[in-house]
């Protein structure tokens, strides 16, 4: 590797070497290269085959704007090599082609087929006969691409996320960035600073042109950095892509870690009270034949190739560029050993004439009104053609790097993703905002300014006016910034040339997509007139360097070759993420937050085969068995236990508490016994159904209810909202995750109960419906409640979560000698169907009413209480044609149980399967199905058609429920 | 699986304490192998926490401490710590860990098991929380005990700020019982890097006690 003497701007260390591999070879370099840095150090030039045509590509950026340096790193595609830094031990090799390197590619005879790829190829061929298509699409997929991701891929690393906030949040880590951030944290403000380079200094980091008297920009830049590392009211991110800029100042970003970071990537939202946009500029495409062709660089490209990582980027080197920035780069190379043989530069006047002078005094012949016609060569530049842009003259000269840039474009993202109209400005040739959001301002090159000190002070401004969101307002320091900037001469003019004056047919807008500028003429040419369709139509801009390269020539370029004055260049449209990065990134450590119940360890340590119910992990069941009939039987023979701790548990308390309750429960709450509960439902304003549960009256003006597991987390802003306009004097306690819920079934469990408590639980004294706040094992308090869900004798105990367990293993072992057993929902589930209970959402969905399930007995018909959902079910009461829900048995009896969700059809959709299983009780499968009233009455067939029924319709009966125990007297017992 | 009463909390952190007491009926972690210097995260799922809830706040004094005025203001007085929530509820957080009958006032229900009641405190603490929280915990101008109510690692906490210093912040964090698990897990993986380990009662009754 041949590295020029070492400069004060170097960003890598030279004595540290590192080796990565690419293909079958070993290459060399130092720490502080990026992965395509020091492959071109090492003479690689075609760093990847592009995704139509498979021509070679090679470095033009060195900030990701296109697809042209991504590679496969580490088992990883699409790694954007130029600016990843190299580590030792690297894997890298190319995509889109057939070998290791993308220095050879049997496909690149596609090159010669790009007549038979004109603009809108997809959408205009292949479709007719239209089973061509799927043939078509999979050898397009083969032949075209960017890299393959194997789905067995796992990717290494640790990703993470972070939340801070900030008063100002500065984008960008350039001079005005910098100065913005100090101007902001002046006051004490909470600033962050964040840069996507790995360091700051932005445009001037790597440059020895002049700031003030003898200090070079690089100088000025470190200093500005110093500055900032001393604020400890600035908090710096580098090497920090900002993707994303919301409503209310939210910006999204995301940072690459290095090797001493404990992430490696890590997704940052950050929520401030003003933002700084100092984004800078990238430079503008110059557009000429083979403008693709490998040695092809943008002038920025080339200089900080030499300038911070030592690497002079050819030996004989023709500019052809439009800003200044090109004459600057065209000296200093020349200075640091770089051959040019001469520099075209597109405008006519305008240039900085000391620049010229420059340029002069090295021999360096500057041609004004000249620009690239045409890079010659076939895997990389040899040679190139030069002339004016008005005239006929050419100028072939052999050299190996084309160093082209048409000018500046402002990286205007971040405004875009915040609606900012963003308006053509005619005298810059950028696309400036019209108009910015309170909270969001500007600052440095992005506004046109090349001035160095200005771009400074502008960033100074737009800090302060940043403070001033905040409450630190200067008017009288703002004003005389102002007064500093107005000083200074304007923007300057900015070249609009887009393209030499060629064909087109292998001059790039878009390298990611291939697509050309005939391409782009061929659209316009098929009635597209708007950039935004254009770009739909010939892919421009979509590919991953997110219109990084084409966003600003396309519009300019439509424009111009529309040749309609009245039509100013219209942007397209930018979105967020502006920079794309790893899924991974997005879904950063995955804390999956889910809820346990306090039993949780020893369910699992039971056998529990734990599932996901809602936000919370219960056991489904505790046997391999999936039907759990033993589990079943145990309840219906025996004594049970089942975590039911996920039930919704709440306080209402007030005066008004009464009141609340009649506004959502459809019974008369006012008629609840002292101890017994009530079970009542709640519907929606429908008259849907929406929840059941049992309310108890603990005290005066004092309620203690249960809701489903599903709906305790909506239950108190249901509430809350239904009495929003009255004023009544209420409150409520989610006491869901306060109590344990321990369900204790079957026909012995009162033997058990008699074991752990003194108090008198016989079936005269503590009857079905009652409940009793008793004392467990001499000190457990129990809010018990004999219930009936699962169609047994059974007992609900509401204990403290704390206590939950120790309660749970007395009863285990007080039931021990009856052979007492855990069941879990697949238990609970077969035996309160047999029963014939329904679970809301199970045996209900978004349009059934309380009628319909058969539970109109329980709405009260309160006049006074404007009950939700009242009108509705009076509405309904008696309508026809509505979903009933009914019980099915099979009418073989012999067969298996329908899957949940099956249709139920004749001709048309009759309804469907609600939950159907096999009943250990009847030895037979039963069901709930939701069916046309027509169908509802016993003894209806019904066809069901099941997902795998291979046309073969089932045939079921509609019976009668409770399948078991009809008349409850088990429950009762 | 034993038969003694214990009330348990649902916190169990990967290493065994060192000393524990038995206080009631919980047995209460004081002290771990290896706490360090912090930054350190400690279960305080014991302590006795209340709900008051009453549409004129300002007529009671509970445990003979003014309810704040404002939501979001908290005091600390005698080791119990009352936050102002909303216009008509607080919550009565008794940090000293001992027991406490709940007066009589309708007004008032005991939730200690209702949350998982930890402290993150010690160096780098709002480094932890900022990767799991965007609420600003580190406000400069808010003056701690400050409550704020929001998402924590995407669950809906109580979190009350301690103490901001930069040295020793002390923050108090309370949530549904049943995310205790995965929120210990979530704030433990978040302050590895910082080298957050689990500590014992004491580190935070030492903290807490010049302030009684």
């Amino acid at each position: 590797m041949n590295r020029i003497d070492p400069l004060e701007t170097f960003r890598i260390q030279p004595s540290q070497k590192i080796s990565i591999q690419y293909g079958r070879k070993s290459y060399e370099g130092v720490a502080g290269d990026t992965i395509a840095g020091l492959l071109y150090g090492n003479g690689i030039r075609v760093f990847s085959r592009s995704l139509k045509y498979h021509r070679p590509r090679g470095l033009y950026s060195l900030d990701g704007e296109c697809s042209n340096t991504m590679m496969r790193v580490d088992g990883m595609p699409n790694v954007r090599t130029e600016n990843t830094p190299a580590r030792n031990g690297m894997k890298v090799t190319a995509q889109n082609v057939a070998g290791k390197t993308a220095d050879t590619d049997p496909m690149a005879f596609m090159d010669k087929l790009g007549f038979a790829m004109p603009a809108g190829f997809y959408y205009r061929t292949l479709h007719k006969p239209a089973k061509m298509w799927p043939v078509a699409i999979k050898k397009i997929r083969k032949a075209a691409g960017l890299g393959v991701m194997d789905p067995d891929f796992r990717i290494e690393g640790y990703f993470d996320e972070i939340y801070p906030t900030a008063d100002v949040c500065v984008v960008g880590g350039g001079p005005a960035g910098m100065t913005a951030a100090l101007a902001a944290a002046a006051p004490g403000l909470r600033v962050i600073l964040m840069e996507n380079r790995p360091w700051l200094g932005g445009v001037f980091d790597y440059r020895p042109a002049a700031y003030e008297g003898d200090l070079p920009l690089y100088q000025r830049a470190a200093h500005l950095a110093r500055k900032i590392e001393e604020t400890p009211n600035i908090r710096v991110f580098t090497h920090t892509a900002v993707v994303g800029n919301y409503n209310d100042n939210l910006v999204t970003a995301f940072q690459r870690g290095n090797e001493t970071d404990p992430f490696d990537e890590r997704y940052i939202e950050i929520r401030a009270r003003s933002i700084v946009v100092a984004t800078g500029c990238i430079e503008r495409p110059l557009l000429f034949e083979n403008n693709d062709r490998p040695g092809v660089m943008q002038v920025g490209c080339a200089h900080r190739l030499a300038r911070t990582w030592g690497l002079l980027p050819g030996r004989q080197a023709v500019f052809s560029i439009g800003d200044d920035l090109g004459l600057e780069a065209a000296a200093d190379l020349s200075d640091l050993g770089l051959e040019i043989a001469c520099v075209a530069d597109t405008r006519m006047d305008g240039q900085d004439e000391t620049l010229i002078d420059a340029l002069s005094r090295r021999n360096i012949p500057v041609y004004r009104g000249w620009i690239a016609y045409k890079a010659h060569g076939a895997k990389q530049v040899k040679k190139v053609t030069i002339g004016p842009l008005a005239g006929v003259q050419r100028q072939d000269i052999e050299c190996d790097l084309l160093v082209a840039s048409a000018g500046l474009t402002p990286l205007t993202g971040l405004l875009s993703t915040r609606q900012v109209e963003l308006l053509f400005d005619r005298h810059t040739g950028f696309f400036l905002p019209a108009g910015l959001p309170d909270g969001i301002h500007t600052a440095g090159r992005m506004l046109g300014f090349q001035d160095s000190v200005k771009i400074e002070i502008s960033g100074q401004l737009a800090g302060m006016e940043a403070a001033a969101d905040c409450g630190f307002n200067a008017p009288g320091e703002i004003d005389s910034i102002k007064v500093r900037i107005n000083a200074f001469p304007g923007p300057a003019l900015g070249s609009k040339i887009v393209s030499a004056p060629v064909k087109g047919k292998k001059t790039f807008i878009c390298f990611d997509e291939d697509t050309t500028l005939k391409n782009i003429d061929q659209a316009m040419a098929d009635g597209f007139d708007v950039p935004e369709l254009i770009k739909r139509y010939t892919s421009a801009g979509t590919g991953p360097g997110q219109g990084g390269i084409p966003g600003h020539n396309l519009p300019l370029y439509v424009a111009q070759t529309q040749q309609s004055p009245d039509q100013a260049p219209r942007s397209t449209t930018v979105r967020a993420p502006l920079i794309p990065t790893l899924m991974a990134t997005y879904a950063g450590t995955q804390h999956d937050m889910c809820k346990r119940t306090a039993l949780h360890d020893s369910q699992v340590a039971s056998g529990g085969k734990m599932e996901r119910v809602g936000v919370w992990t219960r056991a489904r069941r505790f046997a391999e068995d999936t039907k759990a009939l033993a589990e079943i039987k145990n309840v219906r023979h025996n004594v049970g236990m089942l975590d039911a701790s996920t039930l919704g548990k709440f306080r209402i308390h007030g005066p008004d508490a009464l009141k609340a309750l009649q506004r959502v429960y459809v019974s008369d709450m006012d008629k609840i016994v002292d101890g017994r509960v009530k079970y009542s439902a709640m519907c929606n304003e429908d008259g849907c159904i929406i929840d059941d549960g049992v309310v108890l009256k603990q005290g005066e003006n004092d309620y203690y209810f249960t809701t489903s597991t599903g709906r305790a987390g909506q239950t108190v802003e249901w509430i809350r909202y239904h009495t929003r306009y009255d004023h009544w004097d209420f409150n409520i306690v989610n006491l869901t995750d306060a109590c344990g819920v321990i369900n204790l079934a079957g026909p012995n469990a009162r033997k058990v109960l008699e074991k752990v408590t003194t108090a008198d639980v016989s079936n005269e004294a503590f009857p079905f419906v009652g409940w009793r706040d008793l004392t467990l094992a001499d000190c457990i308090p129990a809010r018990t409640m004999r219930l009936g869900f699962v169609g047994e004798l059974s007992y609900e105990f509401h204990v403290p979560a704390s206590y939950t367990q120790t309660l749970w293993n007395i009863l285990e072992a007080a039931g021990k000698e009856l052979g007492i057993q855990n069941f879990g929902l697949e238990a609970q589930n077969g035996l309160r169907l047999e029963k014939g209970h329904l679970i809301i959402g199970s045996e209900s969905e978004q349009r059934t009413t309380l009628h319909d399930v058969g539970l109109g007995f329980l709405w009260d018909r309160k006049p006074d209480a404007n009950t939700v959902g009242a009108v509705a079910l009076t509405q309904t009461e008696h309508q026809k044609d509505r979903l009933k829900l009914v019980g099915i048995k099979m009418a073989d009896a012999s067969a298996a149980a329908p899957k949940d969700g099956s249709a139920i059809v004749d001709t048309k959709f009759q309804g469907y399967i609600c939950t159907a299983r096999f009943s250990e009780a009847l030895n037979e499968p039963i069901g709930m199905a939701l069916v046309k009233d027509a169908l509802a009455e016993p003894g209806t067939e019904l066809n069901i058609y099941e997902d795998s029924c291979n046309g073969q319709l089932l045939k079921a009966i509609v019976a009668k429920m409770p399948f078991y125990d009809s008349d409850g007297s088990r429950m009762k017992m | 699986m034993t038969n003694k009463i214990i009330r348990r909390s649902p916190v169990t952190f990967g290493p065994k304490p060192s000393t524990v007491e038995n206080r009631g009926h919980w047995v209460v972690a004081l002290e771990y192998e290896g706490e360090g210097d912090g930054p350190h995260l400690i279960d305080l799922s014991h302590c006795p926490r209340w709900d008051f809830q009453d549409g004129n706040l300002d007529k009671f004094k509970p445990v003979g401490i003014s309810i704040p005025k404002q939501p979001g203001i908290c005091v600390l007085s005698n080791g119990t710590l009352i936050n102002r929530m909303n216009g008509t509820q607080a919550a009565v957080w008794h940090l000293s860990g001992e027991a406490t009958d709940i007066p009589p006032e309708t007004g008032y229900t005991d939730v200690t098991d209702a949350t998982v009641f930890l402290a993150i405190m010690g160096r780098n603490a709002f480094a932890i929380t900022e990767k799991l929280s965007a609420l600003d915990l580190n406000d400069p101008a808010r003056t701690p005990p400050f409550l704020i109510q929001g998402p924590f690692s995407h669950v809906p906490c109580q979190i009350v700020v301690m103490a901001g210093d930069r040295e020793l912040p002390v923050i108090l964090l309370a949530c549904s019982r049943g995310y205790a698990h995965d929120m210990v897990d979530a704030i433990l993986h978040a302050g590895h890097e910082f080298g957050l380990q689990p500590a014992g009662e004491n580190v935070f009754k030492k903290w807490l006690e010049p302030l009684k």
